[in-house]
């Protein structure tokens, strides 16, 4: 049984659990809001999304803006938090881990500042 | 190899390069890391990229034009592989950490994988061919 439970997914040393388990629930619910990101954006227009003006008259629809903002903010949460776990394993001294937590923190939320910017941009031309 | 799971060091890091004796799960483990890091590699790109839109039509649909030449979309058929290997090899992931299929979870890897190549060869082939 020891074995067994070794093989399955557990915070790293380091890694709170909660965060353990935002990177465990982004993942499944990434599954789900990516498969609707690319219906959305390939399959619902013949041929996809190919045009500037495509693109605008799409984002006109808020709940395409709520959800490529809700994907947006999953999939930079989700990427930024394994990144971490990944940096984890180089067992950073405390201080480097604490810049890391700084540098992943401001690219997250930069990151989706400047997606919900570009995302209302795009609704309002 | 099952232990570095959880136990961080310097060597740890560099060991998931290494080819040589993984059993399956130290391939599910260096297929899901560097799926993991290109998805993020692209994540961040595209979203500069699609910067462009806030510009106005010229960049936008110049970009998409130089997107149609034959290595921009293998680039394309990386990701759309890496998101597909990356997200049923995490629904695996996921699945034994509440417990499900823990015991048989070489079995749904393997399946899981099946499927993922399958999924991988029908867009390729449509990418291609569109």
């Amino acid at each position: 049984m020891s074995t067994i439970i070794q093989n399955i997914s557990k915070p790293r040393a380091g890694e709170s659990t909660w965060l353990w388990l935002i990177k465990i629930l982004t993942g499944g619910l990434l599954v789900i809001l990516l498969l609707v990101h690319l219906i959305v954006n390939h399959f619902v227009v013949e041929g996809g999304l190919m045009t500037y003006a495509n693109v605008v008259a799409y984002f006109q629809n808020p709940w395409i803006v709520f959800m490529e903002i809700c994907f947006l903010a999953t999939v930079v949460s989700h990427s930024l938090i394994a990144l971490r776990s990944i940096l984890l394993d180089m067992n950073p001294a405390p201080n480097v881990l604490n810049i890391i937590n700084w540098v992943l923190g401001v690219v997250g939320v930069g990151a989706v500042v400047y997606g919900v910017w570009l995302a209302l941009t795009i609704a309002s031309k | 190899m099952e232990s570095q799971h959880n136990q961080p060091s310097p060597g740890k890091f560099w060991n998931w390069f290494n080819p040589v004796g993984r059993k399956t799960g130290g391939w599910a483990f260096i297929l899901n890391r560097i799926t993991a890091l290109g998805l993020t590699f692209y994540l961040f790109l595209h979203l500069i990229v699609l910067g462009q839109l806030a510009k106005g039509p010229e960049g936008y649909d110049s970009f998409i034009a130089l997107m149609k030449n034959p290595i921009a979309v293998f680039g394309e058929l990386l990701v759309v592989a890496a998101g597909i290997i990356h997200g049923l090899n995490g629904i695996r992931i996921a699945l034994t950490t509440f417990g499900v299929s823990i015991s048989t979870q070489k079995q749904l890897f393997y399946a899981l994988m099946a499927i993922a190549l399958i999924a991988i060869l029908f867009f390729g082939i449509r990418m291609f061919t569109a």
